[in-house]
């Protein structure tokens, strides 16, 4: 365990279906950490117990070298948790809620005034000081208890699915905002679903899925281990017989698996080379007279990665489950 | 801000007691401070206590009408009428108020915890370092308060008893002491049924099924003994029997422990010579009617001293306090194991399905 956050064979077991299952974790510090998998995969449960609202049944977890099985009341002051589902108080104004949670860590008076007001600054929530906290947009709820785990300066943030229930431009501000707290040098582990965001968010991931890391580490690094192909999307300007040749061409190419025309004449190419045989890829075909247009990644690979690492062994999955 | 890792040692720390106290002291402010801005804010609990005083006071002022109608014929003196009428009023204000402290303690904890759990707050609270004992005491404090604001109002009405007499400044002090020991009883009562289920509402309805329980159903249990065992209060003889052979005689006193209307019986029937109404109530229940110093009566002895005859007084409400302490304790560690949420021990109704926040992700 060298990381900030690191796990050992975490286990933990509910009646008797395993939700975690000798889960192995290392989180180096300053990473924005992801935490990927379907529904049922473990993450809240591995959150969970990072946060110390759970007791794992084997294994441990350390948080800045406090144990949150030997350690939990020094976990909870190296940590701000943010849980998927949350509420808030009836009756409170918004620097209130952010009053009492720092009295909670024991932080003086003299200090809380400034602290709130630099809080609710960084969470663009300045305006909102004296309004109460339930007449807030479901974005500046997760926005102020996003605030509420910072009010004691922690070293690690978990935010477990933080961008579920927001829209868009909710989501764009939430992105900022954790990259701002990263460049505060906080090490942050985000659990979601919503692959893309987290492939843009993410410095580093681990895909879990049945209570296991099945990968781990930065994106292209397991893309690079798994040797998962990659989609090219390619325009070039040609149109009927030409396009048709266009693509054939490039079906014929080295790393190219397949090569298909989609409706509005992009030609995707499903490619297992890294980005120095993406790059002679472009260039060959340059030289072989084609007037590309465009030449790109298509966006998602995580969700590629994540379907290619999670996508076998469905009937052991269904076994498993019958069997719990 | 900039973070900085902390280095931990390794191994469970060894707190200093103080600074565990401090630590729980600093909780239970920040909860209480929480708690009471919620409840204080605005003018609603300014509006629900002039009611409630007007209530008292009107209450108050028909009962003294009442009893100036009904008292002073066929008595000796008019100071005799008075102190009747004073000990009347007494008698009527600490039974509406252990009433009023019978439903509204258990009310005003009943969503302690359980509505941290409704609302989703619960979580965010137990991340923080602030222990359960501090978040149970901090809840039950701050429920309790408004409770004891509403107590502690209405003494200058209490206090218009003296203009009577017939009441000494000890026992409505005694009184009042009955009522706080209660309410902390059945707040810590409401705050455990919180603490237990997961919805406020089956917390309330477990709260006042309690209170009946404890109240009407612990004396209906208690009659319902004395009947059938024959028994009837004997006065002359403290008896020498075991626990047991007095149990196929009469049903034990303790039964009635946490009927704060009998505790408060033996508060008034500290204002009566030993021989009224509460009195009764109290030999009835003690099974020391009409023993003195639990010596036997000697006949030929005239009324010298008055606490040589009748009930030995002030020994049923402190025994009865003394179990509501202990029910308050029990019930305070109870509900700190339940509001952990690491706690090693599992309390709590069995469930067939997990809920959402105890499931896999």
């Amino acid at each position: 365990m060298s990381g900030i956050v690191s796990a050992t064979g975490l286990v933990k077991r509910y009646d008797r279906t395993l939700a975690v299952a000798g889960l192995d974790l290392d989180v180096p510090a300053g990473e924005i950490f992801g935490l990927v998998g379907p529904n049922g995969a473990g993450k809240t449960t591995t959150l969970r117990i990072l946060a110390t609202l759970l007791v794992p049944d084997g294994g441990d977890a350390e948080i800045a070298g406090a144990s949150v099985r030997r350690n939990p009341n020094e976990v909870r002051r190296v940590l701000g948790f943010m849980p998927d589902s949350f509420g808030v108080y009836d009756d409170m104004k918004v620097w209130e809620y952010l009053d009492f949670f720092a009295r909670c860590y024991g932080i003086p008076a003299a200090k809380r005034r400034r602290m709130i007001g630099d809080l609710l600054e960084l969470v663009d929530l300045g305006a909102k000081r004296d309004a109460y906290v339930q007449g807030l947009s479901r974005g500046m709820q997760q926005r102020l208890c996003l605030a509420h785990t910072l009010v004691h300066d922690p070293a690690v943030l978990l935010l477990d699915e933080p961008a579920s229930g927001l829209d868009p431009r909710a989501r764009v501000e939430l992105r900022e905002l954790l990259r701002e707290l990263r460049a505060l040098g906080k090490t942050i582990l985000v659990s979601s679903h919503i692959l893309p965001e987290l492939e843009e968010l993410c410095t580093s991931v681990a895909i879990i899925d049945r209570g296991q890391v099945l990968a781990h580490g930065r994106v292209a690094d397991i893309e690079r281990r798994l040797r998962v192909g990659a989609v090219l999307r390619v325009r070039v300007l040609a149109e009927g017989d030409d396009l048709v040749a266009a693509r054939d061409w490039f079906a014929s190419q080295p790393d190219v698996a397949a090569a298909d025309i989609l409706e509005d004449g992009t030609i995707e190419l499903g490619f297992r080379g890294d980005d120095e045989a993406s790059a002679a890829l472009l260039a060959a075909a340059i030289a072989h007279g084609l007037r590309v247009v465009t030449f790109a990644r298509a966006a998602s690979d995580l969700e590629e990665l994540f379907l290619q690492v999670t996508a076998p062994d469905d009937a052991a999955r269904t076994g498993s489950e019958a069997a719990a | 801000m900039t973070a900085e890792p902390m280095a931990v040692a390794p191994g469970r720390p060894r707190r200093r007691p103080l600074a565990a106290l401090r630590d729980v002291g600093t909780g239970i402010a920040a909860v209480m401070t929480k708690e009471l801005r919620g409840r204080m804010r605005g003018r609603r609990a300014f509006v629900i206590l002039t009611i409630h005083l007007l209530l008292l006071a009107g209450f108050t002022w028909m009962m003294e009408a009442l009893q100036e109608r009904t008292t002073g014929a066929g008595f000796g003196s008019a100071f005799f009428a008075s102190a009747q009428i004073g000990r009347e009023l007494f008698i009527a204000i600490l039974m509406l108020q252990t009433l009023i402290v019978l439903v509204l303690a258990p009310a005003s904890t009943a969503g302690s915890i359980s509505l941290e759990r409704e609302k989703q707050t619960l979580d965010l609270l137990a991340t923080t370092p602030i222990s359960s004992l501090a978040i149970v005491l901090g809840k039950l404090v701050s429920a309790l308060t408004w409770v004891f604001l509403l107590i502690l109002a209405s003494i200058p009405i209490t206090a218009l008893v003296f203009t009577f007499g017939g009441v000494g400044p000890e026992d409505v002090v005694r009184g009042y002491l009955v009522l706080v020991l209660t309410a902390i009883g059945f707040g810590s009562i409401g705050l455990f049924f919180s603490a237990l289920v997961k919805r406020t509402q089956a917390a309330t309805v477990l709260n006042f099924v309690t209170m009946l329980g404890v109240t009407g159903g612990a004396t209906f249990v208690f009659v319902f003994w004395s009947v059938m065992t024959g028994w009837q209060v004997q006065p002359g003889f403290a008896r020498d029997e075991s626990f047991l052979d007095s149990l196929r005689r009469r049903p034990p006193e303790a039964l009635l422990y946490l009927n704060p209307f009998v505790a408060q019986a033996d508060v008034i029937c500290g204002t009566e010579t030993g021989f009224g109404t509460y009195c009764g109530i109290i030999g009835a229940v003690t099974d020391r009617q009409l023993v003195a110093l639990d010596r036997p009566i000697e006949p030929g002895i005239g009324i010298a001293e008055p606490q040589q005859f009748g009930v030995q007084r002030d020994s049923y409400w402190p025994r009865s306090m003394a179990a509501w302490v202990i029910v308050s304790l029990v019930l305070i560690v109870l509900s700190v194991q339940l509001v952990t949420p690491t706690r090693r021990w599992r309390l709590g109704l069995p469930r067939r399905r997990r809920r959402a926040t105890g499931s896999p992700a």
